[in-house]
């Protein structure tokens, strides 16, 4: 029998193991996305192994997101061209990897301390990559400071002070206005192949923060939230509506989405795997989004402005077809994981039809607009003689299935299959005791 | 001094605005109504001009490229349509007497410039940035690169911003208009939004019976109808106070195209071009516009008359007010020339980084901060474009060069050189190879391939003229050796080549080539239609009109016929409006809606026999009646009684139905007298009439209210009689001008002498199902109209023994057991139909079984050949089966080639049938019957290369061009059709009236079933002859010297083959 405390570090410990070996392969970019890949592999087998083993401790968002986080990890890097400037990244995604499945899975401090590194990690980050021509990144710097202080205050401070730090990390990962700028700064700014992992990861953490903070909101508490919240979802609508830039689009646009979330859980006052569902495949959505455009980044620069791409549908089919039907998934259309995810989280809202629901459905048609916008651009139009067109190479294909599929699965399986489907009523009836890392507001 | 009239100054400059927007209506065709559809050349006014610079202005003004795409040569090139041959004798005149060596291998300017063609390593590639896709050859291109720095400069920015700043000055009111340059610079949709506007106001305006609703006021023409609705509209555009600012418009519309060029401050010199550009927006409008206005008495212009200058006076003052308020609100500048100009030169950066920001050149970063300066107004451009300077311009200058070293590479492996070696060669003959591809772009290309690809279609061609008789699969035995079985003439066009072939190939049958309206010039109405025809060329002009009337000895069933008739089309109007009105749909597809479900379901699934069905319906109610043709002239006295008549039964109805006379009080004096009343009394009533009318119990003082109603209502005076009457003397032919035309149609077709027992006059038409363009199919020799009256009435002509009399007189004997008959050819079924058999002596019927017997066969043969060439038939058919298989495609409402024929045509022989009898041409072949010796003067020459090669290089550039570019100069796909007005198709709802033809039609697939080729003209005559000619007529010299057509001569004086060059000279052919 394996220690409970120990499995933790043993599902981080893969991938971060996976990491401490790649210097040796610094030298040859193929066999080192290759060893990382495989370490992503692992990662999700030991995972599952844990999983299916019964040695997690049972999550009131479920283990969903534990699952899809490898499984993110490992297509982003497939998505990646084998070019040496993103050595680095590769790296970096194992060590969030690692990082991040030790803050799921870990007791609340050393959770914290998990926490903390991330940060630090992206702060630098941010701090390498920063650029002028982009000052709203030292905004996304400032969150994640933030964020990072308030982490630390988790630890010292005692409540309400802790439950409030708390809540702002979690509206910092779990993108809610006006803390936003960290998800929109990592989305655009950080490199390789991070974004797209970054946008399934943070939430991930967020959501799972969340967790615990949910069920003890005081109801000034919940109706900020659930205020900013639905401003949220219609800022971000809105502001992807005037993007012109891929990767800010889908920032604001997952923005939109995960705001949607926040005011679900305000409302109901719980996170449940439902949310979870939510989450994995709206950041699993959007992480294919990204590694799409990066591989028209990988054909036409990193810089390349999407308004010079036309024309894909004739030239590019397989990514053709791919684009569409992920664009499909991230408009919430079934049978994808979006729309399995969005549909159980007001199904299962306690709020009766309210004006918080019309701007939740007005924003979610507005995603239908600019996403149609933004691949029909791509897809249709004249064809451009000057440049050259290469359809999917194999590992891009592989990773861009692997999505689809994913999607596919989490729309159509179960929600038991990811943890016990409670309704938030049952949720909030259960003492806040049974959560060990549950923060209360007033003592 | 002399003070000027201002009224005299306006007109001045009205009368000069005209002829400038004339000028600049050259660069669009005219655009026939789809129901007589002309084939023409998009670009036919340009023919003044070689055919690369009209290229170069199509492209200027239209957009559209005159060549295919490299791609595609290169596919003929492989699939041995060409041969590298004849790129290198083409290429001839641009090789250099220089090479450079690699390696140990010498490599010739030559070698370079066929590579570049070849493998297609001049077209323009963007190379990206940072170009992260895994290349296995990095290392070769990276040294290769750095081998290319030393002696390649990268051009500086500043140096480029200013050339981009000149070139847009200069270009600037000459291809590009001022909208253009607002929505390349500021990202506005200026020429979208004025196009949709006046896609918009034409539609409802130029619209002959389609719309449910009528567009009011239209009577009073489309500038002042604009005027009148418009100001109406809520700010049109966005366009502010635009109900007032419409108002206060001039009344003419050339004061308000002056005014508003004069707002934009257009230069004068500029107009032209400028008003060109603003034409070719919308060509397809533009040029149906340009031919209604041409066309005076279209009753449609008669009605609501429309011209390029009302066209140009609303668009333009759109441009003006959207120009204005772009430039006003994003620039802070006036929209005028002076003013953009100004900026460009005043403020480059700015410009620079706007126009890279628009075209999606920026990378995503700049762009996003041209955006941030753009919305906040901001002043940092300099700043910027410093910056930019120093992160993106490096990378573009590592991208170019590496772009560079890949088309090197490529270079090499074409020439079957390791591209290694180019790393190790010397700088300058890299750079030295570079500048050679350089300065042969591919948009060079394109006339070096065209000359290839015709090169060789005219050596297999001309190889199978010279095939000796006796290789041939029917014998070129010349007439005149034995009387044949039958004569026949058809139509010159492509798609009767190989129904000739198959014919003779069935017996002694001899067949001639003619301009398919058979030399007959009508003006024709079929039996119950309503509206004439026009039988000729659209280049000439009719004089004389024909109807067809029932014959005599079905007088008793015309009225139960008539009246059948009528209740079909009331039938078919009642349910028209049914689906039109505004509220019936509802209830009609509830009661009616199942009754469609018959047609859908026939025609979709069976449509043969839903076809076969439906005819039987039809006939077994509407019986089919034979009819005859009005071909002789009547008399004076005879339209004058026919005249009489018809009024006086007018009258007769009058009286009856506003005086209460019953028929038996009514005299014919006073019938009489009420119609001399009518027609010529201005005053006082005729005491005759007076007194005519008392016996009718009709006081003096009823009388003037019937007249006046006479007048009034029925159109009874003397203006309405004398037309009336100058038409029905228009109606078919005196017997001299009969004699005439059966003569000169005879002796062009060269049927002179050993004339058969049967001569056919074998017209063409088609049947298709769910086809605007139907008429594109039929015969263009008679205005996009089947062919069948010309020939009828021909036959109808050259059987009049009266006729017969006065050509004997002139020589020319037709013997009298010789008959003549009509026929037409259906090119969608291939069958053919013979008319009036009723007047076929009983001494004939053996022949006439004999011809009909072959002609079914060569029928048979003809849709055999044509089913091989439809990529949907994949398995062999037999005779039966490709017959079943064409009647299947005619009917068929999903087929979007229902006939294919007319594709692929190239070539026109005007020369003895003896030089192509036995050859298979492919049916890519116009064959117009000739023979020199016949026509010693050339007159009959003369006609022929004015005449029919004039409407098959029309015919042949519709092709062309649709097939060099279907989005410009084509319609697209059919998949998008929509009718719209009555006279064209758009694509979609909301479009440009489309030119040119359906992708479907040129195209098999993405690859061009129509092989686009210019027209090889070759004449069986003395080259002298031709020459006098040339030297006579325009259109010939434009044809040949600015190549539009090619032409190869067989002189029958020395029986060599001659090429003429656009020199005007004559080169032996080898």
């Amino acid at each position: 029998m394996i220690d409970a405390a120990l499995i933790p570090w043993l599902i981080a410990g893969v991938p971060l193991l996976g990491a401490a070996v790649s210097p040796a392969l610094w030298a040859q970019p193929h066999r080192l996305i290759a060893w990382s890949v495989g370490a992503c592999g692992a990662s999700l087998a030991s995972v599952a192994g844990v999983g299916f083993a019964g040695y997690l401790a049972p999550q009131p968002e479920g283990l969903l997101l534990l699952f899809l986080l490898p499984l993110a990890a490992g297509v982003s890097l497939l998505g990646q061209p084998h070019h040496q400037d993103h050595r680095a990244s590769w790296v970096l995604t194992l060590i969030f990897l690692g990082l991040g499945l030790g803050a799921l899975t870990s007791q609340p401090v050393v959770g914290t301390l998990f926490l903390i590194a991330i940060h630090g990690l992206v702060i630098v980050l941010l701090y390498r990559h920063h650029t002028p021509l982009w000052p709203i990144s030292w905004w996304g710097l400032g969150a994640y400071t933030l964020g990072a202080l308030c982490l630390a205050l988790t630890l010292v401070a005692a409540p309400p002070l802790s439950s409030m730090a708390a809540l702002l990390v979690c509206a910092i990962l779990l993108p809610l206005v006006p803390f936003h700028d960290g998800h929109l700064t990592a989305l655009t700014r950080l490199p390789g192949n991070l974004p797209s992992f970054m946008v399934l990861l943070f939430p991930a953490l967020g959501l799972h923060s969340l967790a615990p903070l949910a069920a003890t909101l005081p109801d000034t508490v919940a109706w900020m939230v659930g205020g900013l919240a639905l401003a949220g979802t219609v800022y971000g609508a809105v502001k992807a509506l005037a993007q012109s830039r891929v990767r800010l689009l889908l920032s604001y646009s997952s923005l939109s989405f995960f705001s949607m979330l926040w005011w679900c859980v305000a409302t109901a006052r719980a996170v449940t795997p439902r949310a979870a569902l939510f989450v994995g495949a709206m950041g699993l959505v959007m992480c294919g989004l990204l590694l799409a455009w990066q591989i028209i980044r990988t054909r036409y620069g990193d810089d390349v402005d999407p308004q010079a791409i036309s024309g894909l549908a004739s030239t590019m089919p397989q990514y053709a077809v791919l684009l569409s039907l992920l664009a499909l998934a991230a408009m919430g259309l079934p049978p994808f994981g979006v729309f399995a995810g969005f549909v159980g989280l007001l199904l299962s809202s306690t709020a009766a039809f309210s004006a918080g629901i019309v701007v939740l459905i007005c924003a979610w048609l507005a995603s239908s607009w600019y996403i149609l916008d933004l691949v029909q651009g791509l897809l249709f139009g004249a064809r451009r003689a000057d440049l050259r067109y290469a359809d999917l190479l194999q590992t891009e294909l592989v990773s861009l299935v692997i999505i689809v599929l994913t999607l596919l699965a989490l729309g159509v399986a179960p929600i038991t299959l990811f943890g016990p489907d409670r309704t938030p009523a049952s949720i909030s009836s259960t003492p806040t005791s049974t959560h060990p890392g549950s923060v209360a507001w007033n003592k | 001094m002399e003070q000027i009239n201002p009224s005299i100054d306006i007109e001045s400059r009205r009368m000069e605005l005209r002829g400038v927007v004339q000028l600049a209506g050259e660069v669009i065709a005219q655009y026939w109504p789809m129901r007589t559809f002309v084939h023409h050349n998009p670009l036919h006014s340009l023919e003044y001009l070689p055919f690369e610079e009209t290229a170069r202005r199509g492209k200027q003004f239209m957009g559209g490229h005159s060549y295919l795409p490299g791609a595609l040569y290169r596919e003929y090139l492989k699939s041995g349509r060409m041969q590298t041959a004849h790129l290198d004798a083409v290429l001839k005149p641009l090789v250099q007497n220089q090479s450079v060596t690699i390696g140990s291998r010498q490599i010739a300017h030559g070698d370079v410039l066929r590579s570049c063609l070849t493998e297609g390593l001049c077209a323009p590639v963007t190379e990206p940035l940072d170009d992260q896709l895994y290349d296995p050859e990095k290392e070769t291109l990276d040294a290769v690169a750095a081998g290319l720095a030393a002696g390649w400069t990268f051009p500086d920015l500043r140096k480029r911003i200013d050339l981009i700043v000149e070139g847009d000055q200069a270009a600037l009111g000459r291809w590009l208009t001022l909208s253009h340059w607002c929505d390349d610079t500021l990202g506005t949709q200026i020429v979208r939004q004025i196009n949709d506007q006046l896609i918009k106001w034409c539609e409802a305006f130029l619209d002959e019976g389609h719309a449910a609703w009528a567009m009011p006021e239209r009577e009073r023409g489309l500038y002042s109808s604009w005027k009148a609705l418009a100001a109406q509209e809520w700010s049109p555009c966005g366009i502010a106070d635009s109900r007032r600012k419409i108002a206060q418009l001039p009344d003419y519309p050339e004061d308000a195209l002056l005014q508003s060029l004069d707002a934009l401050g257009i230069p004068s010199p500029l107009r032209q071009d400028y008003l060109s550009l603003q034409l070719t927006a919308l060509p397809g409008w533009a040029g149906f516009i340009k031919w209604r206005a041409e066309e005076r008495d279209y009753p449609w212009q008669q009605a609501y008359p429309v011209g390029l200058v009302k066209f140009l006076a609303i668009r333009v003052w759109y441009a003006h007010e959207l120009v204005q308020k772009a430039c006003r609100d994003e620039l802070g500048i006036e929209g005028r020339y002076d003013a953009i100009v100004a900026y460009m030169r005043e403020r480059p950066d700015e410009y620079y980084l706007r126009r890279q920001r628009v075209a999606g050149r920026l990378p995503a970063l700049y762009a996003e901060e041209v955006d941030r300066l753009r919305h906040h107004k901001g002043t940092g451009w300099s700043r910027v474009i410093e910056r930019y300077a120093a992160d993106v311009v490096p990378r573009q200058e590592i991208a170019a060069r590496r772009g560079a070293a890949k088309r090197l590479s490529a270079l090499a492996r074409s020439l079957e050189l390791d591209p290694a070696l180019l790393a190790s060669a010397p700088p300058a003959t890299l750079t030295q190879l570079f500048n050679w591809m350089e300065a042969f772009p591919e948009a060079d290309h394109g006339p070096v391939w065209l000359k290839a690809l015709e090169a060789a279609y005219q050596q297999r061609l001309l190889g199978q003229l010279r095939t000796p008789a006796a290789q041939r699969t029917a014998s070129a035995n010349p007439p005149g050796t034995s009387r044949p079985y039958s004569q026949s003439v058809y139509c010159i066009d492509v798609r009767s080549e190989p129904f000739r072939r198959h014919l003779e190939s069935t017996g002694p049958h001899e067949t001639y080539g003619f301009a398919g309206f058979f030399a007959a010039f009508i003006r024709y109405r079929a039996w119950g239609k309503e509206h004439d025809t026009e039988q000729f060329p659209v280049i000439m002009r009719a004089k004389n009109e024909v109807r067809e009337i029932p014959r005599s000895y079905f007088d008793h069933k015309v009225s139960k016929h008539e009246a059948r008739t009528k209740w079909v089309q009331a039938g078919h109007t009642l349910l028209h409006d049914l689906k039109e009105n505004v509220v019936t749909p509802y209830v009609m597809v509830e009661s009616l809606g199942w009754f469609y479900g018959l047609p859908i379901f026939g025609k979709t699934l069976l449509p043969a026999l839903y076809h076969r069905w439906t005819s039987w319906l039809r006939h077994l109610f509407v019986p089919t009646i034979a009819t005859t043709l009005t071909v002789d002239k009547m008399a004076p006295a005879e339209t004058a009684e026919m005249l009489a008549t018809e009024h006086h039964a007018v009258i007769r109805k009058v009286l009856h139905e506003q005086a209460g006379l019953r028929s038996s009080r009514i005299a014919p004096a006073l019938v009489e007298a009420l119609r001399q009343q009518a027609l010529n009394g201005q005053g006082d009533l005729d005491p005759a009439l007076i007194e005519s009318a008392q016996p009718a119990g009709l006081s003096a003082e009823a009388l003037p209210p019937l007249i006046d109603i006479l007048r009034r209502q029925y159109d009874l005076t003397a203006r309405s009689t004398s037309r009336h009457k100058e038409r029905i003397t228009r109606m078919g032919f005196t017997v001299e001008e009969q004699a005439l035309t059966v003569d000169t149609a005879l002796r062009m077709m060269g049927l002179t002498h050993n004339l058969a027992r049967l001569i056919l006059f074998c017209a063409h038409g088609s049947t298709s199902e769910n086809n605007p363009y139907e008429s594109a199919l039929d015969c263009g020799a008679c205005g996009g109209n089947e062919g069948k009256p010309n020939a009828r009435v021909l036959a109808m002509m050259a059987n009049n023994p009266l006729v017969r009399k006065r050509l004997a007189k002139n020589k020319l004997a037709i013997p009298p057991d010789t008959h003549f008959l009509a026929g037409q050819m259906d090119t969608t079924t291939d069958d053919v139909q013979l008319f009036d058999l009723e007047d076929v002596p009983p001494t004939h019927r053996a022949d006439l079984a004999r011809l009909l017997e072959d002609l079914n066969e060569a029928s048979a043969l003809t849709s055999l050949e044509r089913c091989a060439r439809f990529p949907d038939v994949q398995e062999p058919l037999d005779e039966q089966a490709a017959k079943a298989h064409v009647r299947q495609r005619s009917v068929d409402w999903s087929q979007v080639r229902p006939e294919w024929g007319l594709s692929g045509n190239t070539a026109f022989v005007i020369g003895r049938r003896e030089l192509t009898k036995g050859l298979d041409l492919d049916g890519r072949v116009f064959l117009q019957s000739y023979d020199a010796r016949q026509d010693p003067s050339g007159r009959l020459l003369e006609v022929l290369l004015t005449g029919p090669q004039v409407v098959a290089q029309w015919i042949n550039m519709e092709h062309y061009f649709s097939a060099v570019d279907n989005d410009v100069y084509g319609s697209g796909s059919k998949i998008y059709h929509n009718v719209v007005g009555r006279i064209g198709i758009m694509s979609g709802p909301w479009s440009d009236l489309r030119l040119g033809l359906a992708r479907q039609t040129v195209m098999n697939g993405d690859v061009p079933y129509h092989e686009p080729m210019r027209l090889l003209s070759i004449v069986e005559a003395p080259r002298a002859r031709i020459d006098k000619l040339i030297e006579r007529h325009e259109v010939l010299r434009h044809f040949y010297h600015n190549e539009w057509v090619h032409l190869i001569a067989l002189d029958p004086e020395d029986l060599a083959w001659y090429r003429y060059r656009s020199t005007g000279v004559w080169t032996p052919l080898e």
